[in-house]
């Protein structure tokens, strides 16, 4: 059974084959949703839900949880490993369409009902356009590497846009990061209360032992012996490694134990209350 | 230390004991026990936070953050579906921003099925749940748009947040907005706490739902976690001993280490 899901998952050669898939494969799907749809009501489409979440978080516990043997270590399951998360990815990918979906509806209202600021969500349609086409096309053309000294106009507009603008607005906005961590700092680290204090002090020591002049300003302490410790390097490292690691490790702790609980009513579908609006 | 691509002995008895402890709760909790919970002043602010959008008459802004459909961001929803039924009783429009396409169609029918539930099913509006971008920072400034262009009162961020937080919170405290942050990173909580004015940590993010809602399957699931915790802990101080006894550097060595990492 296993070769013929991985016979019907492995990529297709020839147009011909591929369409055919294609089309077979939303048929069935499109067949498939009217089918249940049409026989499965609120209730029965609730049940479907849970049945689907508690077949795919046992496949999945079971694979982890029973005994493996061999390199690399497998067990019976391991094997459908790969083809679930095929399946997986190809439900996913159909996502990415509803997800244009939703751009293409918030952006066309701005449009046709000339709210203000329109002119960006015109602008987001001739980008949206310019990239899908020169991205397919520069795609297509399949060219060689090294690129050759000149390279047909699609793929200079795609390297224009996404190299020489997409690239360099994302780093441009990851750069505004480093005020804006200034800006927080600087309020973090008012003495408000004993806790702010208690912060500021640690921050103090940790800043002050990363750099240079703070090492400076304890370099006068013999390096060995009691004394030593109170070196600002040495503080610091103090504080990150025996004072912050352990506290970040429970609050580790916590959130594992917290995301077990919540995989476990996810699973036997003990949350559904706070999803489908009432209790299970 | 072997790979543990498959659990060992140990966690599969460490698994199925705080899972045991955990769905145990539950059971007791559905069969009416009395469960306390402890106040949490980040969640007890939603209220606070939904209150002043309305009287404010401005939407709420409510980011899922980076991730798709995983532990995170459906226990984000489950916060998100409360804070819906709160803006529907007080006729406060709500906007959703989510990265990742696979979250917006779930995210979409949370909203309108929370919408129905407090029967308000017609302040529904499908284009309030957006799907904003799936990179980060494209996801950031469009999410910073949405709260300049709404000028939302209130900005609940909830779910896996990296990098783009601090735009985030930074611009939406430059526009007057409160905002009640909630994430389960240690890393990212520090930030939050810097800039938001309520701030969920560690794991009393994933007590919201229970806190919130007071459902008894919740509650229950809620106390079975903390007794986890405990074991976790007497797991750790069993840990700290044993490292004392066998002497740290020859651990590696040790009859326990050793069926604790690979024995099977």
């Amino acid at each position: 059974m296993r070769q013929t899901v991985l016979k019907l998952l492995a990529p297709t050669t020839g147009t011909a084959s591929l369409v055919a898939h294609l089309a077979a494969a939303l048929l069935v799907c499109a067949l498939l949703l009217f089918a249940l749809h049409r026989l499965l009501g609120p209730r029965g489409r609730r049940w479907l839900i849970a049945a689907v979440t508690f077949a795919g978080g046992l496949f999945y516990g079971l694979e982890y949880f029973l005994p493996a043997h061999g390199k690399p270590e497998k067990n019976f399951l391991t094997p459908w490993i790969e083809p679930v998360s095929v399946a997986l990815t190809v439900v996913f990918a159909f996502t990415v369409g509803l997800g244009i979906y939703s751009l293409c509806q918030v952006h066309g209202r701005n449009v046709g009902r000339r709210r203000p600021g329109w002119h960006n969500s015109l602008a987001f349609f001739a980008a949206m356009v310019a990239m899908f086409v020169s991205g397919l096309w520069e795609h297509h053309l399949r060219l060689p590497e090294p690129l050759p000294a000149v390279v047909p106009w699609p793929k200079g507009v795609y390297e224009v846009l996404f190299n020489g603008l997409y690239g360099p607005l994302q780093a441009a906005t990851f750069s505004l990061l480093a005020f804006y961590i200034a800006s927080a700092a600087y309020r973090a680290f008012r003495i408000r209360s004993a806790e702010a204090g208690l912060m500021m002090a640690a921050a103090f020591i940790v800043m002050l032992g990363q750099v240079p002049f703070g090492r400076w300003l304890t370099s006068w302490l013999p390096a060995a012996g009691p004394l030593g410790s109170l070196r600002l390097e040495v503080l610091g490292d103090y504080v990150l490694t025996w004072l912050n690691t352990p506290a970040q490790r429970a609050i580790a702790f916590g959130v594992a134990v917290g995301a077990l609980a919540m995989s476990l009513r996810l699973w036997l579908s003990l949350e559904r209350g706070t999803f489908f609006s009432e209790q299970s | 230390m072997g790979s543990l691509e498959h659990a060992n002995w140990f966690m599969t008895a460490l698994f199925c004991t705080m899972s045991g402890i955990i769905v145990g709760s539950v059971l007791l909790a559905q069969r009416g026990r009395e469960m306390f919970i402890r106040r949490i002043p980040g969640l007890s602010a939603i209220e606070e936070a939904v209150g002043r959008a309305t009287e404010m008459g401005k939407p709420i802004f409510f980011s899922t953050g980076l991730w798709g459909i995983d532990v995170v961001t459906l226990q984000a929803l489950a916060i998100l579906s409360y804070i819906v039924k709160l803006a529907a009783r007080h006729a406060t429009r709500i906007i959703v921003g989510t990265a990742d396409s696979t979250l917006y169609p779930v995210a979409q029918e949370s909203v309108r099925e929370a919408y129905e539930a407090a029967g308000a099913p017609e302040a529904f509006r499908a284009e309030d749940v957006r799907f904003v971008s799936g990179d980060q920072f494209p996801y950031a400034l469009g999410a910073v748009g949405i709260m300049a262009r709404e000028r939302t009162a209130t900005n609940f961020l909830f779910g896996a947040f990296f990098a783009e937080a601090l735009i985030l919170t930074e611009n939406g405290r430059a526009l007057g907005a409160l905002q009640v942050a909630g994430c389960p990173d240690p890393v990212q909580i520090p930030f939050f706490i810097a800039t938001c004015d309520y701030v969920v940590i560690g794991d009393e993010y994933y007590a919201a739902s229970a806190y919130l809602t007071r459902e008894p399957t919740v509650t229950g699931s809620i106390v079975g976690q903390d007794i986890a915790k405990a074991l976790l802990m007497a797991i750790v101080l069993a840990g700290i001993g044993l490292a004392t006894y066998f002497g740290g550097q020859h651990m590696d060595h040790s009859w326990l280490f050793r069926h604790l990492g690979t024995g099977r």
